[in-house]
């Protein structure tokens, strides 16, 4: 996917034993797009989630990427690993330093891997955590290293599952921001919560998932984004 | 027949006057499970990885096959593959059998179970997330396999560790497979099983000597390894 094309699912299944979780599910995401994902625990956000990400096979569903079509999920898997970034609950940190996590995102040689761990390092204000190990970290930092990590892998769509589930106020302040900063660079974001009112100046746009079903919400907090291009969910056919 | 106290002392004059023969047959069993070691363990870290990372048919009855196969006691892989390896026997054209090669093969069949199911342990106790967090970080999946092998790294050691202090101290194949041919297939568990038979145990206690300072080297490792690491919440 080109920066600045769409990113589109249709027919989306997936069923686990006889619950149906997702049921027929559309949806569409337009750049510069920040949107959040709701519905009661269990209703199927993190599996939409890793669906997306290309981290779990659903039962079926089509996938377009910019201007590519892939029929099915097993064609678009490595595009959308590729593309598109999942962001577990709790972030799973490598057992190594905050710079040792930071690099894996930057893969093999890179010119100006330096560079971009010091900027990294900055945007989350953990400069001084550098050679920390990073499982000694308090849930907010490793909640913004995981951000800073997933921003050096520059993906186009960043998939976030319950960000600031399990964080004071303080850091959810800061999880907040550096949202709000990754939104304003471009990449397109969704952000699974069912405790929406905490992003509801971020995000544009709604859905809520309920009983395998998307539907699209008017956000509360409309007018307060700019560049809201979204165009809204459809349902399936009903 | 020497007394055991003239018998420790010879023993130790070998061992520190430098012995050739001694030294000889030390090297041959080092070489033979040092290769057993390296040929085994990239396949059984594939396999252990499978086991533990892939859902397909047939995984749980692989799993426990291997934990049999662990207990498959060493005459038994020697008498198998001897008959694999004898002139008549199916691979007899290959002409391994009192081979270092034919060692290295036996050791390589003791090995292997070990590592399966000690690394499919370790890499079991891997988080799931580390493998989805590599791919989703874009690494390929050569690059997600090594860093999942990474982070298992303290329990593959042992592993590692555990299937060396198997072999190495192994008797019954090397005998059968290697033929117990001087400064050839002569390692230390077969020369100690001669030398005692023909009552000179000085060299047997010697080569004992080795392979227990061996056996608390590899211990000690172990012990430091195991616990090490921070794990993940
Ligand atoms: N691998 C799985 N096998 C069976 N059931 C699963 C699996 N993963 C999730 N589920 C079930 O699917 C439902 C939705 O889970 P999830 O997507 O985590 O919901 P949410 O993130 O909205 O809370 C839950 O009832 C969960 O138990
Ligand atoms: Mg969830």
């Amino acid at each position: 996917m080109s920066r600045g094309g769409h990113f589109h699912v249709a027919g989306l299944r997936k069923r686990f034993g006889r619950r149906l979780l997702l049921d027929d599910v559309e949806l569409h995401l337009h750049e510069t797009s920040c949107t959040l994902l709701t519905g009661e625990n269990g209703a199927g956000k993190s599996t939409l989630l890793r669906i997306l990400a290309g981290l779990e096979k659903p039962d079926g569903g089509s996938f377009r990427l910019g201007r590519r079509l892939y029929p099915s999920w097993r064609k678009a898997r490595r595009s959308l690993q590729k593309a598109v970034m999942y962001l577990h609950q709790q972030p799973y940190l490598f057992d190594g330093s905050v710079e040792y996590n930071l690099r894996l995102a930057l893969g093999g040689q890179r010119e100006g891997q330096e560079a971009l761990i010091r900027t990294a390092l900055q945007w989350i204000d953990m400069e001084s955590f550098r050679e920390t190990p990073a499982r000694t970290l308090s849930g907010g930092e490793r909640q913004r290293l995981a951000l800073a990590r997933a921003w050096l892998a520059s993906p186009e769509i960043m998939l976030l599952d319950e960000p600031t589930a399990n964080l004071d106020t303080e850091s959810r302040g800061r999880t907040l921001e550096l949202l709000r900063g990754l939104r304003n660079q471009g990449i397109v974001l969704v952000i699974a919560s069912h405790d929406p009112h905490h992003f509801e100046e971020l995000a544009e746009c709604r859905i809520d998932l309920h009983n395998g079903r998307l539907t699209h919400l008017a956000p509360r907090g409309a007018g307060t984004v700019q560049s809201a291009k979204v165009i809204p969910i459809r349902q399936g056919y009903a | 027949m020497t007394s055991l106290a003239e018998a420790t002392g010879h023993a130790l004059d070998l061992l520190l006057a430098g012995d050739a023969g001694l030294w000889q047959i030390i090297a041959i069993s080092f070489k033979v499970s040092g290769s057993a070691i390296l040929l085994a363990t990239p396949p059984a870290l594939l396999t252990a990885f499978v086991l533990a990372y892939l859902r397909f048919p047939g995984r749980r009855l692989l799993i426990s096959l291997f934990s049999t196969l662990l207990s498959v006691p060493a005459v038994v892989v020697g008498l198998t593959l001897y008959l694999l390896l004898s002139n008549q026997g199916p691979l007899g054209d290959w002409r391994l059998l009192f081979t270092q090669s034919a060692m290295v093969m036996g050791q390589v069949v003791l090995a292997f179970p070990i590592l399966v199911a000690m690394g499919h342990a370790a890499l079991q106790s891997v988080d799931k997330r580390a493998w989805e967090t590599a791919r989703t970080l874009g690494a390929s999946l050569l690059r997600a396999f090594f860093m999942v092998l990474r982070e298992a790294r303290f329990g593959l050691l042992a592993a590692l560790l555990a299937a060396y202090g198997r072999i190495i101290a192994e008797v019954g194949a090397s005998m059968m497979l290697g033929g117990n041919i001087l400064d050839y297939t002569r390692n230390i568990p077969t020369a100690i099983a001669l030398e005692t038979s023909k009552g000179e145990f000085a060299q047997g206690i010697a080569l004992g000597a080795i392979l227990l300072l061996l056996a608390f080297t590899l211990n000690g490792i172990l012990q430091h390894v195991q616990g090490k690491g921070v794990p993940s919440t």
